[in-house]
């Protein structure tokens, strides 16, 4: 099952996607914010979200999960 | 006024030289510290972590 | 009757406008727009156009020496170089040196971002600077505010105003002047190299960092020491974390406070006498050159890295390696990203970004040894 991990440590911004969506490879799916600047985080795999590990304002350290794919 | 051009020379020179000396310097120290922290840090883990098979 | 208003004319400021003071309240309200509606760097241009617009209103001494209430910010801060070393310790408060310890390499790109500031030094003698003041002009190339003004007012004090605000508005251009600099001196396929994560680094090197830095720097180039000490100091306050008090006192309330007092001074170092002379408006043009001249430095010093490095490192994290903190960082993540939508820059660019902040200490201190 792939997961979308955090490539830096920041606070998540906005997540752009719910779980059951369906999602396509480069779909932008959840904005990072660190050091004040917005960094979109894109999808590696196309498939359906099951389950959305982070909510909006947590703090991610790198390689945290943030999304899972089915 | 005359530019003292030997010595524009010279703080040019030795201004260039001297930053990357010390930074290398910095490098090799902080390289040498890591190294010495990362053995420290090992050697505790596994003295504390070696006891627990025994049992 | 007639006497009591005339005398009052004369006693007000107004008749001894000249020329020069309206063309400085035009520059005040361009920076005061700047801060305000832009808002490039307004927690330090606010003060310095606010600074810059009551000096030049006659007659009001604020700025004479031994009397006006500027001119003692102006001397026990600046002069007495006290509050550039209070903002060191509030930067080392912030600055997180972890990611210059997981890839101690970065440190040779904050020293390759400062040989152009040596360029600028030659570029500024050959247009008729004298030694001390081209110094002071090619330390707008590290883009440091505090070592700028610390630097400047050991150096040519009579510049202090340009090189300051010349070395803030191009920190607060970062993401306008290096771009082009970077697609120039890069291509494509270097700006899409992803970079191998950073190894984790522990505590105690983070706290170690600081204390082996200030020993290293302060015995090498002792000039470095009111600077170094108090970045370290207070990098060692953040990374102990056994004094976090003293750790949000430098990195918030001292820092801003001093940041007020800093603001004023320089701006009130502009008036329309010293500052509107061909000479002085020509360090803006050189601030920009040393600006544009360190990013193509750093540039090419880490492609000069990767002939040597078995893993290569994105050329981009180079330009970082001038100390506008964390703006420099940005702008790499940035140009990094646009090229590769899966390159995550920012953290690996931070360690040439906090490298170059002790550069250019080093760089100054030795500008210092060498000029002073």
């Amino acid at each position: 099952m792939p997961e979308l991990i955090a490539p830096i440590a920041g606070n998540v911004w906005k997540i752009l996607v719910a779980v059951g969506d369906k999602v396509e490879l480069d779909d932008e799916l959840v904005i990072l914010e660190a050091l004040k600047m917005e960094t979109p985080i894109y999808c590696d795999d196309a498939g359906t979200v099951t389950e959305i590990k982070v909510k909006e304002g947590d703090a991610v350290n790198e390689d945290d999960v943030l999304i899972v794919i089915d | 006024m005359e530019t003292d051009w030997s010595k524009v020379i010279e703080v040019f020179s030795s201004g260039i030289i001297g930053v990357f000396l010390v930074m290398i310097l910095l490098q090799l120290l902080t390289q040498l510290s890591t190294r010495i922290i990362d053995f420290v840090e090992n050697w505790n883990k596994s003295e504390t972590t070696e006891p627990a098979p025994k049992k | 009757m007639f006497n009591i208003l005339k005398e009052l004319i004369y006693s007000s400021g107004a008749v001894s406008l000249s020329g020069g003071n309206l063309v400085m309240w035009l520059v005040s309200f361009v920076l005061l727009y700047l801060a305000i509606k832009k808002q490039y760097e307004p927690l330090l241009l606010l003060p310095i156009a606010f600074g810059i617009l009551v000096v030049n209103l006659p007659l009001t001494f604020l700025m004479e020496p031994e009397h006006g209430l500027i001119w003692f910010f102006y001397h026990y801060g600046i002069e007495m170089d006290i509050i550039p070393p209070l903002i060191f310790l509030g930067l080392g408060a912030m600055i997180d040196f972890g990611p210059l310890i997981a890839n101690p390499k970065t440190l040779l790109l904050g020293a390759g971002a400062q040989a152009g500031l040596y360029v600028t030094f030659f570029a500024a003698i050959l247009f008729g600077f004298d030694l001390q003041e081209a110094g002071s002009i090619a330390i707008i190339g590290g883009a440091d505010g505090p070592t700028t003004i610390y630097l400047t007012s050991k150096l040519a004090p009579h510049l202090l105003g340009a090189t300051a605000v010349s070395a803030y508005a191009y920190m607060a251009l970062v993401p306008i002047i290096q771009p082009p600099m970077m697609k120039l001196l890069t291509t494509e396929h270097e700006r899409k190299i992803v970079m191998s994560k950073l190894r984790p680094v522990s505590r105690l090197q983070k706290v170690c960092f600081p204390i082996v830095t200030a020993m290293t720097i302060m015995l090498v180039v002792p000039p470095a020491a009111p600077l170094i000490s108090m970045l370290m100091l207070g990098n060692l306050f953040k990374e102990s974390g056994v004094v976090e008090r003293l750790t949000n006192a430098s990195a918030n309330e001292l820092m801003n406070v001093v940041t007020i007092f800093l603001g004023l001074s320089i701006g009130a170092t502009m008036t329309a006498t010293t500052f509107l002379n061909p000479k002085v408006l020509f360090i803006f043009f050189l601030g920009l050159f040393a600006f544009i001249v360190s990013t193509g430095a750093g540039l090419l010093m880490a492609k000069f890295m990767n002939l040597f490095l078995k893993d290569k490192i994105n050329p981009l994290i180079g330009a970082a390696g001038v100390s506008a903190v964390p703006m420099a960082a940005r702008c790499v993540h940035k140009v990094g990203s646009e090229a590769n939508r899966r390159n995550y820059l920012l953290m690996h660019a931070m360690g040439p970004n906090v490298a170059g902040v002790i550069g250019t200490v080093v760089a100054a201190a030795i500008l210092l040894k060498n000029l002073g």
